[in-house]
């Protein structure tokens, strides 16, 4: 997976190409803790990400959490196999997607 | 449309086809299946006399192609053919391949030619490599190319030799997508393939080549769900499988996935049947059941699938303590194993009389949707 980031005023997107997975979730972990202070406003950026998994959820989860408390944050470009993850996980629920 | 009666081809030393007969109607879309050295391209090289029968007929549209006085280039310009390594002429651009065959056969000028060339490219997607030359496309990109050239000849019937063998398999759902339009088009066609899940989506007919000749001919449902003849039930029901084994949580996770992914394309199953496989896996094996096991371990996983269907059965057997991973409180890897399995069986080889120091005293068995 690669992880890309645009950092705008207090603006973050991260764009992710791959699979958010066992291997790769913590990478991810490590870039938001990296990253997310001070931001108000988290985008991620789906169009190039091919697959996730339970691990990668749970940053996501972590995130979300994060942000509630300073911001917001959204997901855009999710494609169809990812969504269904989503549904059945009931994420749709809890994330916003653009 | 097309007969074929009593065709023959023969070889010094072999005889792909020995006695072919059938009857091909306007419209039909007919997948071409069966094992390798059947004669599956023999016979399509055959109906447009790329190759020359030892006897027998074919007859298009009433015109014996196999008869001597037959104007074999006439009834060659109502079939176009579609090739393994798409033929394309390499010094030439994209549109000048689609532009050669319209001026040098049909008389077409080079503004007709240009204009029937750009339409179909637009068509396919490709108008933007018009100028380009086939080196600097990629294979998908060749193959539809190729197909569009073949259209630009407004044939009436099209032979397809493994359209898509020797594509990147992340290349194959643009070739097969393109196929696919022009079957609801209402053009005949007639395509050797061995991807028996395309052959099921795409055909109205199968023909599967055993035996020198055309052994069964039906519906994809009768081939590949209730073949009548006992060959090409063998076919069909071929049964691949693939073993891998874990001993440590620091296994190479990524090389796994690999082969993961290498098994489910060499088998043609789709890319959700693919994504699914993953997810369970990763899932079941790495965050259910490998967080209870000791430092070194068992684990054998064994994929298996059949030959025409898009499904995977998983079975995993590992060491250790009886323990049902389906009673983990992991909410999450739950919901999904529930989403991309159609059955999930435990089985506690202990309390069947297993010793708990054998090398595998669980098994889980996953039927995939």
């Amino acid at each position: 997976m690669t992880i890309d980031k645009n950092i705008d005023g207090t603006k973050l997107e991260i764009l992710l190409e791959g699979r958010l997975d066992t291997a790769t979730a913590p990478l991810l972990e490590a870039e938001l803790k990296e990253s997310l202070s001070g931001i108000t406003e988290l985008v991620f950026d789906f169009a190039k990400l091919e697959y996730i998994s339970s691990a990668g959820l749970r940053i996501l989860l972590a995130s979300q959490k994060m942000m509630n408390k300073q911001g917001s944050m959204a997901l855009k470009n999710v494609n169809e196999a990812i969504e269904e993850i989503f549904e059945i996980t009931g994420f749709s629920d809890i994330v916003t997607i653009l | 449309m097309i007969t074929i009666k009593h065709l023959k081809k023969e070889y010094p030393n072999v005889t792909p086809l020995k006695d072919v007969n059938a009857h091909i109607n306007k419209g039909d879309v007919i997948s071409i299946i069966g094992p390798s050295g059947t004669g599956k391209s023999t016979l399509i090289r055959c109906i447009n006399m790329l190759e020359e029968p030892t006897s027998g007929e074919i007859i298009v549209d009433g015109e014996n192609l196999t008869d001597g006085g037959c104007d074999i280039n006439k009834v060659r310009q109502k079939m176009g053919m579609v090739f393994q390594s798409f033929n394309l002429f390499n010094h030439m651009t994209v549109i000048e391949n689609l532009m050669a065959a319209q001026m040098d056969l049909r008389g077409k000028s080079k503004q007709e030619a240009y204009d029937r060339g750009m339409e179909l490219l637009r068509a396919i997607g490709l108008s933007e490599k018009a100028l380009n030359y086939p080196r600097q496309l990629s294979g998908g990109q060749k193959q539809r190319a190729a197909i569009a050239r073949t259209l630009a000849m407004d044939p009436e019937i099209i032979l397809f030799d493994e359209p898509t063998s020797a594509l990147d398999p992340a290349m194959t759902g643009e070739v097969e997508s393109v196929i696919k339009g022009l079957a609801k088009k209402g053009l005949t066609m007639l395509i050797v393939t061995h991807d028996m899940r395309f052959a099921r989506e795409v055909s109205n007919r199968v023909f599967y080549m055993d035996q020198g000749g055309i052994y069964e001919d039906g519906t994809p449902k009768q081939i590949f769900e209730k073949p009548e003849k006992e060959l090409t039930r063998k076919f069909i029901s071929r049964n691949f499988s693939h073993e891998v084994e874990i001993h440590s949580h620091d296994f190479d996770f990524l090389g796994m996935v690999t082969e993961l992914e290498k098994f489910g394309q060499s088998h043609y199953l789709s890319r959700r049947t693919l994504n699914h496989m993953q997810s369970a896996f990763e899932e079941m094996c790495i965050q259910s059941i490998m967080p209870h096991l000791e430092d070194e371990f068992n684990m054998k996983i064994i994929l298996s699938c059949l030959a025409a269907k898009d499904q995977v059965e998983m079975e995993i057997s590992y060491s250790g303590k009886s323990f049902n991973p389906m009673d983990s409180e992991d909410e999450l890897a739950m919901a999904i194993l529930k989403s991309v399995t159609e059955k999930i069986e435990y089985r506690d080889l202990i309390k069947e009389g297993k010793s708990e120091d054998e090398s595998y005293t669980n098994i889980i068995h996953l039927t995939i949707k």
